[in-house]
């Protein structure tokens, strides 16, 4: 009797053993918005109700600030642009301009939210890109100051100085829709989720067991393959690339990165930059400005703040990674020829 | 009084065949829950939220291609053993059509103009969480 008991207390908890863990199935949506693909994974249980309180949050502020809708507040601030008029905003589109306006203060001529007529002059905002005459890049590059929107915190409104002259978003707006919808999920009490809006990787809270997102980056010169994976827990990872959208003209290749002091795509020596930080709306306008500021700037950018962590990925194959993403990061590319180092302050 | 059984030092037949038969069940169990065969690669494709097909990738012989014309702009997926690609697309950003095929569980191609989507799905488990880039 006592062998039979000993048989089935070994079968019970080889049974445990062998069955596969229980990997509960997240509320999970995926859907376009803001000229990108989205989505959402909630893994609380009963997470519907918060996921889709999200997504109408991105929804709403892709009404406000997409240039492509006429019926946004970014196109009637553009409608506007040289005549005088200060046109009344919401105040998340003042609070986005005025950050978008420091940003541009923190690297100047690396980052400037004024750079669409130059984008349009490339062909980057429809899909008949190619290299603009000298003529029309240059009146395009006249356009471009963002010294000349002025932004009225106070009255919520913001005007632009000059005929022609317009705003995109599109370096930002994804960033401050990650936080958005990070506040929203949080306040109907998620507490493990994740965003991927368009590539940049929003990670709320942890997983279910307590352990860090694992989060790959992209190898920007073979996008199937991960260059690394990062350990995340409450922060954004943002990355730029040039690999994301592209066209070759007489076999020259030419990216969206737009340098705003050249109105050329940005050569500044990286594949790829990303920005690992808590303040997700930081992560997603660095990631551009620093792809544009180049290694060098980007590092000495990095060792005068304490608010972010970068991955960048140099067009001589290396890989460079700031020192507080090393306890949790792991190389994935060496196969591939690429070196890793870590950056210290 | 101490039993005949506590007097045992050795083991006996018996034990034996007990501890037999709990590694070959455990070995049984270990088969009867192991996922199913092969990685059931799957491609989900959807145009603007509505799925259009489905394949079963580790499973074709034949290579297939389909075209979607409903979009903005028609575009030809082939579909291979093990992989996936839009081969051609009237799009002339062409974005879709530079990524290549694709091959393993949770990777995507995107084609915005179109709202199209291929998605891969697999029983492997994803290496990642999500992908940044």
């Amino acid at each position: 009797m006592k062998r039979f008991f000993l048989l089935l207390c070994c079968l019970t908890v080889l049974t445990g053993c062998a069955a596969p863990a229980a990997n509960p199935e997240p509320a999970q949506a995926q859907f376009f918005s803001m000229d990108t693909l989205m989505s959402i994974r909630v893994y609380n249980e009963g997470g519907e109700d918060a996921l889709q309180a999200a997504r109408q949050e991105i929804e709403k502020l892709d009404k406000l600030l997409s240039r492509t809708d006429p019926d946004s507040q970014i196109s009637l601030l553009n409608s506007h642009a040289g005549d005088g008029t200060l046109v009344l905003l919401d105040a998340q589109v003042t609070d986005l301009l005025t950050f978008a306006k420091s940003v541009s203060q923190l690297l100047p001529g690396c980052f400037d939210i004024t750079i669409a007529p130059v984008m349009d002059a490339w062909g980057f905002t429809t899909e008949e890109r190619h290299v603009p005459t000298a003529e029309a890049l240059t009146a395009a590059m006249a356009l471009v100051d963002s010294g000349k929107l002025t932004v009225d915190e106070a009255a919520s409104a913001a005007r632009l100085e000059q005929a022609g002259m317009e705003v995109d978003l599109g370096a930002v707006a994804k960033g401050f829709a990650a936080g958005r919808a990070d506040a929203v999920l949080r306040e109907e009490g998620v507490t493990s989720a994740l965003l991927d809006l368009g590539g940049n990787v929003t990670a709320i809270g942890s997983k279910l067991d307590g352990s860090a997102w694992q989060v790959a980056v992209k190898d920007p010169q073979n996008t199937s393959e991960a260059l690394c994976v990062l350990s995340l827990k409450d922060q954004t990872a943002s990355t730029s690339g040039g690999y994301e959208r592209y066209f070759e003209e007489n076999g020259q290749i030419y990216h969206h990165i737009i340098d705003p002091e050249t109105g050329y795509p940005a050569d500044s020596g990286l594949l790829s930059v990303t920005v690992i930080s808590s303040d997700h709306m930081l992560a997603d306008a660095l990631s551009t400005t620093l792809f544009v500021a180049g290694p060098e700037e980007a590092l000495d950018f990095w060792r005068s703040r304490e608010d972010f962590e970068l991955v960048l990925c140099t067009q001589d194959n290396r890989v460079i990674v700031t020192e507080g993403l090393e306890a949790g990061y792991r190389p994935a590319g060496e196969d591939r020829g690429y070196t890793y180092e870590i950056a210290r302050r | 009084m101490r039993s005949p059984a506590a007097d045992r030092r050795r083991p006996t037949l018996w034990d034996g065949v007990v501890a037999l038969v709990v590694v070959a069940l455990a070995a049984l169990l270990v088969f009867l829950l192991r996922p199913a065969g092969g990685s059931n690669l799957t491609a989900v494709i959807t145009l603007d939220g509505v799925q259009v097909a489905q394949y079963q990738l580790d499973q074709l012989d034949q290579p297939i291609t389909l075209t979607v014309d409903e979009g903005t702009y028609p575009l030809t997926i082939r579909a291979e053993q093990g992989r996936i690609c839009i081969e051609h697309s009237d799009c002339p950003s062409q974005d879709c059509v530079r990524t290549g095929w694709i091959s393993k569980p949770g990777q995507q191609i995107i084609c915005l103009p179109n709202r199209l989507i291929i998605s891969l799905f697999g029983s492997e488990p994803e290496p990642f969480d999500a992908v940044t880039g």
